[in-house]
């Protein structure tokens, strides 16, 4: 009978505080990049190596953080600082030899109005490719004043991300860029 | 050296550097626009692409896999009271591991949640989703009547484990019984490093998961070994995360203390063989009886028994 009593009590108390943290409910919280403190997206091109803490941090095998080409602020230039490796020997195109992105993760292709007395002067669209890059934020640091508009930023994505209670990433980062916020604000 | 004169050095470094930097030809770079263009700039019927946003994991499949907890709990409870199934167990415990651990990579789990309920208790800024409170809550529900169901087959942390179990040597009472109050040790550091504040605090059982890495088949090298370790270890010494250090165990043992109902070894007939507790990897059966506390619900008892012909109904 006793026991019956104790049961009721602890069936109480898990109860009581179920109710107490269902009230406090906010929705679902995620971690995501403040590209404010993020110091790729400060620092710009100043001849340092990009921080690639989010590439080497997170737990996922390819890391849930990527960089995202904000296109409606992109400037898509014909010599892109962050496509191009603009400090690279220049081809028989004019172009720079080398890529920047270490993974080939970026596409360029041709948009718009193409002129036909300058075909190479036209607007450049540059496509991330989500599932090749690891986050590691050298076009980051180049897509910045001067050299670009600073379109691109690292972001996590949501489908990858595990949402560990204490984002590794966040514990490694010395900016503390990485933030947990309700999932609205987030996106 | 000071007969030299310092404008000759100084122009042979210059010297140098510039044939060092002749072939590497790039261009001087300089930026074509100061704004964005916009898609009428560009012309050419040209649309401004959206930018891949990827939403977490849909809310109604969290929901899901509350749901699917509680099932697997509540089939584990028919499989091992009623059913007195061995066989069908192993079954739940592979079907569990292969979703909990290596489809849901572990995430979210009861032993981690208890953090989240600890910080969200104290911290009055911290809230948790409910799928995280309910998971945090079934089991204990569920073991304050049938007892440790959870442990068997459902967890995944404990079904790796289980199902790695070779050739189990008894662990002497005592020592079985020092290494358990571990748990409760662990269960405390875990509980004060969540309640520290927000920047310091740390979540102790989620960083020192030693099976998390292989269900995401990736972690820290020390983690992996660690976790290989426990199973190594756990061949032989049956299950060692879940009876000497899983702090949620800590809590379910008290809680089966409270059960109604738990595992009976042929009930209404003579025990005297022992063959039962011999089985056991656990050491849960004392004086031929299944203590609620340490049962694991693993059903070996029944698959050792001879008299258990007959018994399920």
């Amino acid at each position: 009978m006793s026991e019956d009593l104790t049961r009721r009590t602890v069936l109480a108390a898990l109860a009581g505080g179920a109710v107490f943290l269902v009230k406090k409910a906010n929705g679902q919280i995620v971690w995501q990049v403040n590209a404010a403190r993020c110091i790729n997206s400060r620092l710009g091109d100043t001849g340092v190596e990009a921080c690639n803490l989010c590439t080497t941090e997170c737990v996922v095998a390819l890391s849930a953080v990527r960089a995202v080409n904000e296109y409606s602020k992109c400037g898509r230039c014909n010599i892109c600082p962050a496509y191009f490796n603009i400090s690279s020997a220049v081809n028989e195109l004019g172009q720079p030899g080398e890529k920047l992105c270490p993974r080939d993760a970026i596409a360029r292709k041709p948009i718009g109005k193409v002129d036909p007395e300058d075909p190479a002067n036209n607007f450049y669209e540059y496509i991330i490719d989500e599932e090749k890059c690891d986050g590691c934020g050298k076009c980051v640091l180049k897509c910045k004043e001067p050299l670009g508009l600073g379109s691109i930023t690292l972001r996590v994505r949501y489908d990858r991300c595990v949402n560990c209670n204490r984002c590794s990433i966040s514990r490694a980062c010395p900016q503390n860029a990485l933030m947990q916020l309700p999932i609205g604000q987030a996106l | 050296m000071s007969g030299l004169p310092q404008v000759v050095v100084r122009a042979c470094v210059v010297l140098v550097l510039l044939v060092q930097s002749a072939p590497a030809q790039a261009i001087p770079y300089q930026r074509p626009v100061d704004t964005a263009p916009q898609a009428d700039s560009i012309g050419g019927g040209y649309k401004v692409p959206a930018v891949q946003k990827p939403l977490p994991r849909d809310y109604w499949l969290q929901v899901v896999d509350v749901v699917a907890l509680a099932a697997a709990m509540g089939v584990s409870v028919w499989l091992v009271l009623r059913r007195r199934s061995r066989r069908w167990l192993t079954a739940l415990t592979i079907g569990c591991l292969a979703y909990f651990g290596f489809y849901r990579q572990g995430c979210i789990c009861p032993i981690g949640s208890l953090q989240n309920v600890v910080v969200a208790l104290a911290d009055p800024r911290y809230s948790i989703p409910m799928v995280v409170t309910a998971t945090f809550v079934l089991p204990l529900v569920v073991a304050l009547y049938f007892g440790r169901a959870f442990c068997g087959g459902v967890c995944a942390l404990g079904a790796i484990q289980e199902l790695v179990v070779l050739k189990p040597v008894q662990v002497p009472r005592r020592l079985d019984r020092a290494l358990g109050l571990l748990k409760y040790v662990y269960l405390g550091l875990a509980v004060l490093f969540a309640v520290k504040p927000a920047l310091a605090r740390d979540f102790l059982i989620c960083r020192f998961d030693p099976f998390v890495g292989f269900f995401r088949r990736t972690g820290a090298p020390h983690m992996l070994i660690l976790g290989a370790a426990f199973l190594v270890a756990g061949m032989f010494v049956g299950r060692p995360y879940c009876r000497y250090l899983c702090p949620y165990g800590g809590l379910l043992a008290w809680c089966a203390r409270l059960a109604r109902r738990g595992v009976t070894i042929t009930p209404n007939k003579e025990l005297d063989c022992g063959l039962c507790a011999e089985a056991c990897p656990y050491g849960a059966i004392e004086r031929m009886r299944a203590v609620r506390r340490n049962c694991l619900y693993c059903a070996r008892c029944y698959a050792s028994c001879p008299r258990e012909r007959g018994v399920a109904s």
